[in-house]
Parts: structure tokens; C-alpha cells; sequence
């Protein structure tokens, strides 16, 4: 097996990934829009890390910056990013094609639209395979199979003749997964890979990444607008507004204990098993900032239940709490002195913005 | 396979339809015995001869026994009489199709594979100067009409250069080659060059989007190179308003060299219509339309088989209706 020999080979020491100071800008009629405005995170081999966030916030154009697979023409990068302890956030298109699928791999939201719908399944499964490990088509194509195996797809022979609109969503995310695992890359990731299948096929597509991942000993960035889909599925947490990280921590940690007001208010828009329904959920009033001119301070201010002159005027730096893994940027956190006080207050008036009727 | 043959049955009920119709509508007004021999042989002639065409044609008896009696001639190749050219229909026919296939062929082809890889390549480099500077010539060539083209390559190429003979004559290939070439070159460059500026445009716009699906960027995040990207993926995403023009250009052959027949002295199928009809040429006007109507339908019908060629999702479709 491929996979095996790769995994061999690879570099056990340090982490997998290293970004420091991320920028992603572009340039626009409109001015400089600030998408990725300095990230910073680590991740290590073989875990799974969530990077979470409302449309707009960067989470998508993080990964891709990440992948580099953005449009060269009006992008401007900044910062380091390291895979494998090498440099490749200044990689052009032309040197990275020899790690995308191979090293990096990519699973998209939708599945509907993510196959080429005039090429058979078993030709886009085969393609990275003939492309990176110089597969004749024979062994590819069985390769190709035993993929759609791993991947849970039944009849494996039968649908490499198929084309994708003869399957189901849920199948064709499948089959994305198997071109995605085809080369046994190190480091996957799935953005909103679950955001257009149904409910119930959402857990089994989850499942069967993580799987993969723990198999493969893979990393996976998991980017999402839904913190309930990287609950139970990611070792990391990173919450993303306004082309910041406003917080990260290990998942368990996030859940006990978030810091961040917008990480709160994400968490208040999931549905619990366990409220009655119609139950009205939280939902975040006013919209995401403007990232060609982004608020003074806290970029979350203007939507924020707690803010405060302060908030208006510095922008709060990412601090640690006493678990040095779990950082925050926020002057005033949930469970400040500051934060009870504007909570009580606010119980006092009702609230009128940020109800989701 | 039951769609084709609905599709067959379509162009027979359309051919038929179009060439009786065709058939009834130059005998209108002729309606004393004799009068359709008369119009067709024209002037002055002997009742006797009259009577003989009358007679030898069945021009005397209904329409449908007529129309019967030349799609028989049709099915073996006797396309009727045609007196102005005093000659059986088929002889003077043929090299006349020849020139105007010829024509449309060799303009299609040229057109074909200069569009397509320029198209392909302005949507890679979409935005870059190679795309704009392309795109403002296909704009320019777009706008400039057949009877400017046609004297101003003919003044450049024919008098100017003096690369290619003055006057083209009916060579054919398997003749003499190399004038053949010579005698085509300018006509169908006049051709070609509006037809490649439509299609570049054309497929450009198509590509460029294609270029957005998810199924390219999926394509790149494997790995695939991009000249792979671009002809393995996007290319055959792209080519349906392309095949659908091309077909309609196919169908339009006849009458679109009109200009350039007219102009660079070819005698091609489009001036033979008109010449006939002018002078009530009955056989010609039928046997001419004919051809035209088979080559529309039929191009029709090989457009909407190439359709399910490269789209599995309506070949699928086909399959179950
Ligand atoms: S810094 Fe202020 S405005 Fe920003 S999240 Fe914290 S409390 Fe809200």
C-alpha cells in the first residue's frame, strides 16, 4: 500500500503545518479587502482542527491561501506558511500542483457541482493517481475501486462507469473523499463538506472522515460555519471573524469554557437535542464588517452584547488563558466581572436585536 | 435508439413538407395546360415542344403524382430538366455543390482551428493583454461586413501581392491541387475570418465561465496541469453553443457564400438559386431547395446526436424517455 510506505517516510517531528501572520488581501475597486488579516496557528500530524465562522469571515479564504489556490491576479499573500518544515506560502501555482492531491488534498461544499459531469467517476478517481504516483490506467482504475471501497460506496466496479449525476449527493461526497484520499495525502481539507447533504447523511460523511483521517494518520481542517459539525469531529477549534482568530482552543476546552462573545453567540445559534422545539434560536444581529474598512478596536464590536469604549478604540491582542493552549482576543471575556455586569444589565432590558423569528 | 428514430421521422415529415411545399408554391399562377413547360423552357417555343416537357415531366398531372415522379428522379440522382442551362439538372449540379461545399467546409475547418485554440487560451489568460488585444480583433473582424472583406483581401492578396490568380475557375482537387488551393484561398479566407471572430467570442464567454465551476478548481486541487485543466476539463464543458453555431452554419452554407460566389466569380449553389429563381427554373429551384433543406435537418439532427456525445446527462435522458 501506498499509504503505508508515505506514512513511513514522513517526517515525525514537528508540526505539520505553521502559519505565521497569514495575510490574504485583495485588491479591488473598491480598495484593499483585508480577507486573511494575520492568522497564526499550528497544527500537528494526524489531528483534526475546526476552523469555524460566519460566511465572510475568512475561514474559506484561510484554507485556500493555505492550499494556495487562489487567483494569482489581484491577491497579495503575506506572512509564512510552513508544510513539512518547508516555506510554502510563496509558492506559485506551477510548484504547488506537484503537492495539491498529493500532499494536500481538498473536499468541496458541493458535490453537486464539484464533478465534472462528463467524466466518469472512475476517470476522476484514476486522474491523480496516473498524475502523481505515474499509474498506468489499468492499476489506477483499480486503485480507483479499492478507494470507492474505503469510502463506504457499495458496488464499487459498477460506479466507476457511472457519471456523477447518477448519484446521489451523499455518494458523490463520498466519491470526492476517495479522489481526495486517492494519493494519500498528508493533509486534507473539507470546507463545508457536509453543509448540502442531508441531515442524515451529515453524520455518516463526518464519520467517514474522521476515519479516513485516524487511518491515514491524516490532518484535517474542518471549515465550517456550524460549530455543532465540529463538536464531536475535531481535537481543535479555531473561531474566525473578520479575517482574525478571535479564539482557539482544543474542542473540549472551547465547549467548557469559550471566551470570546462571538464564539458564545455562535454557540447559542446551534439547535440542542434537548430544547423543546421551536425553541428561538440565537441568531447574531447586524452583519459582518466591512473588510476594506475594517472597525477600529474590536472588529466584533458593533455586533457585540458586552462592548465597551475600550472595545471601540484598541483592538485586543490574542491572550492565553491559564490553559496556555486555549487563546482568546477580547477585552472584556465571557465570565469577566465586566461581562456579568452587561449581562445583568442586559436582562434587565429585553433585547430586541438579534432574536432569529 | 427510439430517439433517433423520432429525430429520423422528424427530418423525412420536414424535408417532405418543405420540398412539396416548395414544389407548389413556383406553380402558382400556372394554371392553363402547358403553362408550367412554357414558364420553364421560357420565350418563344413550338407547342410542340411544349407538349414533350409537359408530357415527359408530368407536368399535367396533380401535384402529388409530380411530387411523387421527383422524389423518384430525386432517390437516382435526376434532378430534372433545367432550360436556361439547357442540360439535365444533375450534370450542372454537381460542380456547383462541389464549390459551395468546398467553400463551406475548408471555412468551417479554418474557422474551427484557429477559434478554438485561441478562445481556450484568451479564457486562461482572461483579463491578461493577450486577451483583451484578441478580444478587441474579434470584435473589430465581427463588425467588418463580407462586402468590405471580400474587395479588400481581393485588393490585397489577388491584386496587391498577386499571390493567387485572378480569376477563379471550377479546380478540383484531385486535379490539380495546388491550384486548387490557390483558387479557394481568398474566397474562403473571406469566409473564415468572421466565423473564427464569432466562435472565438463565442466559446471565450463559455470557457471563462466554465473556468468558475467547482469541478475546475477540484480538477487543479488535484494536480491536474493546466493545459490538462483546460482541454481534458473545461473544453468539453464548454463546447455546446459552439457545436450548436457551427451546426447552424453547416445548415446556412448555400446561402451564406452568396457575397463571396458573387464576388470572386465562383459558381456555387447561393447564386444558383437566385438566378433560378428569377428566371422560374423549376427543376433547379426544387432540386436546390431540396439539398438545402436536407442539409439543415441534418445538421440539425447531427448537432442533437453530438449533444448526446459529449453530455452523458442527456444521452441518460434520451435513453429514458
Ligand atoms: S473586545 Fe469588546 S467588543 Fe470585542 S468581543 Fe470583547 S467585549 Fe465584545
Amino acid at each position: 500500500m501506498t499509504n503505508v510506505i508515505q506514512a513511513a517516510n514522513r517526517d515525525v517531528n514537528g508540526p505539520l503545518l505553521e502559519l505565521t501572520d497569514v495575510k490574504t488581501h485583495f485588491r479591488t475597486r473598491r480598495g484593499l479587502v483585508r480577507a486573511v488579516d494575520g492568522v497564526s496557528l499550528t497544527l500537528e500530524r494526524g489531528k483534526a482542527l475546526g476552523i469555524v465562522g460566519e460566511s465572510g469571515s475568512g475561514k474559506t479564504i484561510l484554507s485556500r491561501s493555505i492550499m494556495g489556490l487562489l487567483p494569482t491576479k489581484g491577491t497579495e499573500r503575506h506572512g509564512s506558511i510552513r508544510f513539512e518544515q518547508q516555506e510554502i506560502g510563496n509558492l506559485g501555482r506551477k510548484q504547488m500542483r506537484h503537492i495539491w492531491g498529493k500532499e494536500m488534498a481538498m473536499i468541496f461544499q458541493d458535490p453537486m457541482t464539484s464533478l465534472n459531469p462528463l467524466m466518469k467517476i472512475g476517470k476522476q478517481i484514476a486522474e491523480p493517481l496516473r498524475i502523481h504516483l505515474g499509474m498506468d490506467k489499468a492499476t489506477a482504475w483499480a486503485t480507483a475501486e479499492r478507494l470507492l471501497q474505503d469510502v463506504r460506496i457499495p458496488e464499487g466496479a459498477r460506479r466507476l462507469h457511472q457519471y456523477p449525476h447518477e448519484l446521489s449527493g451523499g455518494m458523490r461526497q463520498r466519491v470526492m473523499i476517495a479522489i481526495a484520499m486517492a494519493c494519500g495525502p498528508t493533509m486534507l481539507f473539507a470546507d463545508e463538506p457536509t453543509t448540502a447533504l442531508d441531515v442524515t447523511v451529515q453524520a455518516q460523511i463526518l464519520d467517514l472522515l474522521n476515519d479516513q483521517r485516524k487511518d491515514r494518520n491524516m490532518s484535517l481542517i474542518l471549515v465550517t460555519h456550524d460549530l455543532g459539525v465540529v463538536a464531536g469531529h475535531t481535537d481543535e477549534i479555531a473561531v474566525m471573524y473578520g479575517g482574525k482568530l478571535v479564539e482557539k482552543a482544543p474542542t473540549r476546552a472551547l465547549f467548557a469554557d469559550m471566551k470570546m462573545p462571538y464564539t458564545e453567540a455562535l454557540m447559542q445559534s446551534i439547535p440542542k437535542i434537548d430544547d423543546p422545539s421551536h425553541t428561538r434560536l440565537m441568531a447574531i444581529g447586524g452583519r459582518p464588517p466591512d473588510l476594506v474598512n475594517p472597525p477600529q478596536g474590536c472588529r466584533f464590536a458593533p455586533r457585540c452584547l458586552y462592548t465597551r469604549d475600550k472595545c471601540l478604540t484598541e483592538e485586543p491582542p490574542l491572550v492565553a488563558t491559564d490553559n496556555p493552549e486555549h487563546t482568546y482576543a477580547c477585552w472584556y471575556p465571557v465570565g469577566s466581572p465586566e461581562y456579568h455586569e452587561s449581562k445583568a444589565r442586559l436582562s434587565e432590558t429585553p433585547v430586541t436585536i438579534g432574536r432569529l423569528d | 435508439m427510439r430517439y433517433a428514430l423520432q429525430r429520423f421521422t422528424q427530418f423525412l415529415i420536414v424535408f417532405f413538407l418543405v420540398t412539396f411545399g416548395v414544389m407548389v408554391f413556383m406553380r402558382i399562377g400556372l394554371n392553363k395546360p402547358g403553362d408550367p413547360a412554357r414558364t420553364m423552357l421560357g420565350g418563344t417555343v413550338s407547342q410542340d415542344l411544349i407538349d414533350t416537357t409537359t408530357r415527359r415531366f408530368h407536368l399535367d398531372s396533380n401535384y402529388l403524382v409530380q411530387y411523387w415522379y421527383w422524389l423518384k428522379g430525386m432517390l437516382t440522382l435526376d434532378f430534372g430538366y433545367s432550360n436556361p442551362n439547357n442540360l439535365n439538372v444533375t450534370t450542372y449540379l454537381k460542380p456547383r455543390v462541389l464549390t459551395t461545399v468546398f467553400l463551406g467546409l475548408y471555412s468551417i475547418f479554418f474557422a474551427l482551428l484557429v477559434a478554438v485554440p485561441v478562445a481556450v487560451y484568451q479564457a486562461y489568460k482572461r483579463d491578461r493583454p493577450f486577451d483583451k488585444l484578441s478580444s478587441f480583433a474579434t470584435f473589430f473582424f465581427i463588425s467588418v461586413p463580407a462586402v468590405v472583406l471580400a474587395p479588400l483581401l481581393k485588393y490585397i492578396f489577388i491584386d496587391w501581392l498577386a499571390w493567387f490568380p485572378r480569376l477563379s475557375s471550377k479546380v478540383y482537387p484531385w486535379d490539380n491541387p495546388m491550384l486548387h488551393i490557390k483558387n479557394f484561398f481568398v474566397p474562403v479566407l473571406v469566409l473564415t475570418i468572421p466565423l473564427a471572430a464569432t466562435w472565438i467570442r463565442l466559446l471565450r464567454a463559455d470557457m471563462v465561465q466554465t473556468l468558475q465551476s467547482d469541478f475546475i478548481t477540484l480538477a487543479s486541487a488535484k494536480g491536474v496541469p493546466p493545459s490538462r485543466v483546460l482541454w481534458g476539463h473545461a473544453l468539453r464543458n464548454s463546447v455546446f453553443s459552439l457545436v450548436t453555431s457551427v451546426g447552424f452554419q453547416l445548415g446556412g452554407l448555400v446561402g451564406g457564400a452568396l457575397i463571396v460566389e458573387a464576388y470572386f466569380n465562383m459558381k456555387g449553389m447561393g447564386s444558383l438559386l437566385v438566378v433560378a429563381i428569377l428566371s422560374s427554373d423549376l427543376f433547379t429551384v426544387q432540386s436546390v431547395s431540396a439539398i438545402l433543406v436536407a442539409c439543415v435537418v441534418l445538421v440539425n439532427l447531427g448537432v442533437d446526436l453530438s449533444y448526446a456525445l459529449i453530455d452523458p446527462r442527456i444521452r441518460h435522458a434520451r435513453a429514458l424517455s
